[in-house]
């Protein structure tokens, strides 16, 4: 079990690790009680955003997948979990078979999508092509489905306005329920308990992505991260460790899509946009795709630091554009490869031909 | 008769249309193996460059050319201070040309606002049959075939297309025979650039000339770049783009738009499920099968 835990591949096994992350723990238990209603509320938007970072950083930082539509993942589990929760509008029971069914839903939507781009081999630029194709694609069907005959049962699917909102009045999304005892109890965004249910969330996916990684199945991703065609001639299915990486990917992505929902209670097409993809991209790969923690600590650091400045101007895409151009340029593994025991800055090679490249 | 015609001009319009939004595309994969994300960025700064100089007073031929050389300016300086960097790193370079695009969209929304701008697209009509067409899109499919046959005769007759052609095949033996094969990567990229600026300046007619123009396009570009693969640029492209369009106007005409799109989607996972490679790989398949088989000793 320690080994799982502390093993090889995911960084941060130092004493000195443990303890700032015990720290951090301890920070953010503590931090609803210091901070107003409307900061909780937007540091829990934050927050919610982590699952969907950790799982592009499963895929792309140890399998060596990028995607550039996880955020279709997210969409699907956002929208199946209000259909499902319009549809079943009484009891606290139905938001517990929204979260199932929207989590199932994505992941079997991603496993079949991964069988058809991973069985036959797609690799590099055209799987992170094709995902963001797809995830257009479903924008654009859902932009043009303000029409009446667009409905699911008894949910709307809304166009433009998106699923639940101004489309009548019994159709608001509800927040995530539990049924407790006599009542149901309901996990308001601005709440303190919804704070307390993703920081357990989010301890729980993290400690489950490092055992994960440290497995068999992870040190196998590795080996096909660094090279796929060695791993393969080794006895690993490549294809079908890659598919599975991929669906794990989407079940994180759908949890975000999920709480995403419960935090606002709405749900538009524009979170399958083009906006919507890169922003996961940015905070992983500026962060450091290569760890889990990494990869959820720089998506709650960038969106806070995004609003802050999107407060002074519109200046807040850029700067992230330019963070992820930079980024690429001069630490290809992130700000991570600055801490101690990685590799360093590595400054781009001034002549490269082009060899390379078109091997690849 | 009057179907026949029908079915034909749109088929020639989807022609046209996937031709432009995806040549600039196709000429940077194909020879670089970058897939260049900014590419719908391109576009718009060739529609912006186009109508603006319109609107002073610039012929409509020459505006269109204008944008084009907009479009290969900005992307001349990417691909000088981002790009080259990047040239053995695809999955780099992928993800630092979306950030770019992302800047330069964003960009443009800063400067120039969320207003539009547009160009009247008067030139008129074709009567014929009592059916009416569009002398615009029928100049928009003359324009697409004069393209890709510019394109063909440029890599097959001038001193470029053999160098070009040569770094495709072998950069290191391109390198090695004296061809400067960063200056042929840093020519196709601007030349990818310029393609994605005219065709912008030729959309601008039709469409609103915003910040968000190239969104419209960049997802079918992006569709036609998979299905030609980069075995072989112009075989490629015509071949993709002769299936997908075909795909495109039978389900426009039978079903609506939306679907035409879904089934273009369609149709490239089908064809990448049979040829990772793309479309080219497929032929080369099928000319192999024709080839005789050598005797067995």
């Amino acid at each position: 079990m320690r080994s799982l835990i502390n093993g090889k591949i995911e960084p941060g096994r130092s004493v000195f690790f443990w303890f700032a992350f015990a720290a951090a723990a301890v920070v953010m238990a503590v931090l609803p009680f210091e901070i107003g209603r409307y900061t909780l509320l937007n540091f829990n938007s934050f927050l919610l955003m982590t699952f969907l970072a950790a799982g592009l950083s499963l895929l792309w930082g140890f399998g060596g997948v990028l995607s550039l539509g996880q955020s279709a993942f997210f969409g699907i589990g956002g929208y199946a979990y209000g259909i499902i929760v319009i549809n079943l509008s009484s009891g606290g029971w139905s938001s517990l078979a929204g979260l199932i069914g929207g989590l199932l839903t994505a992941t079997v939507v991603a496993a079949v999508l991964g069988w058809l781009v991973f069985y036959v081999r797609l690799r590099g630029v055209y799987v992170g092509i094709v995902t963001l194709v797809v995830t257009l694609v479903i924008e654009t069907f859902l932009n043009q489905t303000a029409g009446p005959q667009w409905v699911v049962g008894s949910a709307h699917l809304g166009g433009n306005n998106g699923l639940g909102r101004f489309s009548g009045d019994i159709q608001q999304l509800s927040s995530l329920t539990i049924p407790w005892g006599a009542h149901d109890f309901t996990f308001m965004g601005s709440s303190k308990a919804f704070y307390y249910l993703l920081l357990g969330l989010m301890l729980v996916s993290y400690f489950c992505l490092r055992i994960l990684v440290n497995s068999r199945f992870g040190i196998a991703l590795t080996a096909i991260r660094e090279d796929p065609d060695r791993a393969e001639s080794i006895g690993y299915d490549v294809r079908l460790l890659q598919t599975v990486a991929f669906s794990i990917g989407a079940l994180l992505a759908a949890l975000s899509g999920i709480l995403y929902v419960s935090w606002g209670n709405f749900i538009t097409p524009s979170v399958f946009g083009v906006n919507a993809n890169i922003l996961p991209v940015i905070w992983v790969a500026v962060a450091g795709r290569k760890s889990i923690a990494a990869s959820m600590v720089g998506a709650v650091v960038l969106q806070w630091g995004a609003q802050a400045l999107a407060i002074q101007g519109q200046y807040a895409l850029i700067i992230q554009g330019a963070l992820l151009v930079l980024a690429v340029l001069l630490l290809p593994d992130g700000i991570l490869s600055l801490g101690p025991g990685m590799s360093r800055l590595r400054l781009p090679s001034r002549r490269t031909t082009g060899s390379v490249a078109l091997r690849r | 008769m009057a179907e026949l015609f029908s079915f034909l001009y749109q088929y020639a319009d989807a022609f046209a249309l996937l031709t432009l939004s995806a040549v600039g595309l196709v000429i940077v994969f194909g020879m670089m193996g970058v897939i260049n994300m900014a590419h719908g960025e391109l576009m718009m700064i060739g529609a912006f460059g186009a109508a603006f100089s319109y609107h002073a007073g610039i012929p409509l031929p020459l505006a269109i050319i204008a944008g084009g050389l907009a479009a290969t300016i900005v992307g001349l300086i990417l691909e000088r201070l981002v790009i080259r960097h990047l040239y053995g790193r695809l999955l780099y370079s992928l993800v630092a040309t979306w950030g770019l695009s992302l800047i330069l969209s964003q960009g443009a929304l800063l400067v120039l606002g969320p207003s539009t701008l547009g160009i009247p697209s008067d030139l008129g009509n074709l009567s014929f049959d009592g059916l009416t067409f569009s002398l615009y899109r029928l100049m928009l499919f003359a324009i697409a075939v004069a393209i890709i046959v510019a394109l063909w005769a440029l890599l097959r007759f001038t001193p470029f297309g053999l160098h070009a052609r040569a770094t495709m095949s072998s950069p290191e033996m391109a390198e090695a025979l004296g061809v400067e094969t960063t200056r042929i990567y840093m020519i196709t990229f601007g030349l990818g650039s310029f393609l994605a600026g005219i065709a912008g300046g030729l959309f601008a007619m039709t469409a609103p000339v915003q910040p968000t123009f190239g969104a419209a396009y960049t997802p079918i570009a992006f569709i036609v770049v998979v299905v030609a693969g980069t075995r072989n640029i112009i075989v490629g492209l015509t071949t993709s783009i002769l299936i997908l369009a075909l795909v495109k106007t039978a389900f426009t005409i039978n079903v609506n738009i939306l679907t035409g799109y879904v089934a273009m989607l369609v149709a490239t996972l089908v064809i990448i499920r049979s040829s990772p490679d793309g479309i080219t790989e497929l032929l080369d398949r099928g000319r192999n099968l024709l080839k005789p088989r050598p005797a067995s000793r």
